[in-house]
């Protein structure tokens, strides 16, 4: 590990979890490291444009280089770029919110958000990170995951989120078995109290499960008794369209229950 | 009213020694959920500015139409007693509003109603058994703890607050301070705090440096519900009536 690559990377988390911009001292508290270093640091990261000083306040904050970064992190996703249209047909289909998510370790990272086509106010959630055990993504996702990786994830932390997520491995290895049952995978309010989700898993052109697509949505919308009927096709045809332009053939398909 | 004149002072002012057992009903309660529903109508644009930085932006509008509606159902409710209002708001609360602020806060009026039973009048000590069974019913739902920037963290030290003030032998009035100090002083302690419950917790470490928008519709009632208990006292006083003594 090279040292001074791992200070910068925390100067730009420290920078990234704050509303409020940081001072050269203040960064030097919060990271254990002498004033001069950060400076260092911090003029290397700002000739990159990876941080930028705040003329008036002498302060930190990040540099607009992130933004394109993230950007060439988002369009590098494979995925996400196939995913564009179809999430835009789903949404307009099912009339709600649509999520394109990926595993990365234990959670759901959203690469793709469509918003509900009803012009209300919405915030884009692209790079929110969800548990999986807790989103209708991430269980479509697992359930498709070879035997070993499903274990290892079954096997560690479970977080509770609300009073309806699934903590119990037993429990949620028989919500996988249902999701290759029957080709869908749900959440009743486990992340989110009041919000639910229905979602199915995408392959690639190995047969081997890629992430999910989904809608996200109030519950009573969702599932009113149970999950609306077109919903569930609704998605099911975007995630079987969207992995044959992945390259996955018939089988894969049709073993995710499609 | 008449013949107050003729009343000696002194039978108008409170009595010291029975300040802890000042008696809420249901004209107070619907004092409350006024001041609630006016609040709230105040500050719906600043809800909805807090949620927008770590939520989905409508807790303002959602938190609006919840009370709007609550009080369009309690209005036509002429003889109902304080629990039952509470629980028509809860149930109001449930079918109006989406989003989590729906079943938490429509929970936390259901709770507190079921506790009142049909009681037309309660003590300080019963409304505390109701507080209590709102932050229960919340928490069941929601899974949160002090310390996960949701409204848990405004709820439950305004509910300490609360119970420590009637213990040392507060009024209705001083422990719904207290309870507003704590709810407001929790309020401003999730700023700090990154969110582990709700929406905002998917932003991780991005979401220090925010407020949360449900620990401040929380203090925003107990401010309410401050205002409600003194103006209803008041009002008393002026018109002369002593309110009822409850036993609990």
């Amino acid at each position: 590990m090279i040292q001074s690559v791992g200070r910068a990377a925390r100067i730009l988390k420290a920078l990234g979890s704050e509303a409020a911009h940081l001072g050269v001292t203040e960064l030097a508290e919060r990271l254990g490291l002498a004033k001069a270093t950060v400076y260092g640091l911090l003029r290397t990261l700002e000739a990159h444009q990876l941080v930028e000083q705040d003329l008036e306040s002498g302060k930190y904050r990040l540099g607009p280089a992130l933004l394109q970064l993230g950007n060439a992190f988002l369009d590098n996703n494979e995925l996400r770029a196939r995913s564009l249209l179809w999430a835009e047909t789903l949404a307009g289909r099912a009339r709600e919110a649509v999520h394109v998510g990926v595993l990365y370790g234990p959670n759901v990272l959203l690469v793709h958000h469509v918003f509900r086509p009803d012009n209300s106010l919405q915030i884009l959630q692209v790079g929110a990170s969800i548990p999986w055990h807790a989103c209708a993504l991430g269980k479509a996702t697992v359930a498709y995951l070879e035997p070993e990786r499903q274990a290892e994830l079954l096997a560690g932390a479970l977080p509770r989120l609300t009073g309806r997520t699934l903590t119990s491995p037993e429990l949620l290895e028989a919500a996988l078995e249902t999701v290759v049952d029957t080709g869908v995978a749900l959440e009743d309010q486990e992340a989110i109290v009041g919000e639910a989700g229905i979602a199915a898993a995408l392959f690639d052109n190995r047969g081997a499960v890629v992430g999910a697509i989904g809608l996200a949505g109030p519950v009573e919308r969702l599932l009113p008794d149970g999950p609306a009927t077109e919903s569930v096709a609704a998605v099911k045809e975007a995630a079987r369209g969207l992995s044959r332009e992945l390259g996955a053939g018939r089988q894969a398909i049709r073993g995710a229950g499609a | 009213m008449i013949g107050t004149a003729a009343v000696p002072w002194a039978r108008l002012l409170p009595e010291p020694r029975r300040e802890a057992a000042r008696i809420v009903d249901a004209a107070c309660v619907r004092l409350w959920l006024g001041e609630v529903a006016t609040r709230l109508e105040a500050e719906r644009d600043f809800l909805t500015q807090l949620d927008a930085a770590i939520g989905d932006a409508d807790h303002g509008v959602n938190m609006h139409r919840g009370f709007t509606a609550v009080m369009t159902m309690i209005a036509e409710l002429e003889a109902a007693t304080p629990g039952q209002l509470l629980k028509v708001a809860g149930r109001t609360f449930v079918s109006t509003v989406g989003g989590a602020a729906g079943p938490l806060y429509g929970t936390a009026f259901l709770q507190a109603g079921e506790v009142l039973e049909d009681h037309r009048t309660f003590g300080p000590r019963l409304l505390l058994d109701a507080l209590r069974a709102s932050l229960e019913g919340v928490q069941r739902i929601g899974a949160a703890s002090v310390g996960d920037k949701t409204m848990v963290d405004a709820l439950s030290p305004a509910l300490g607050a609360y119970g420590l003030e009637l213990r040392m032998g507060g009024s209705l009035e001083t422990a719904a301070s207290g309870a507003r100090e704590a709810a407001a002083e929790g309020m401003r302690g999730t700023i700090p705090l990154q969110a582990r419950k709700g929406r905002a917790s998917y932003l991780g470490p991005r979401s220090v440096g925010h407020q949360d928008p449900g620990a401040t519709s929380t203090a925003l009632m107990f401010a309410a519900l401050e205002q409600a208990v003194i103006a209803d006292r008041s009002q008393r006083f002026a018109h002369g009536t002593r309110r009822p003594v409850s036993g609990s």
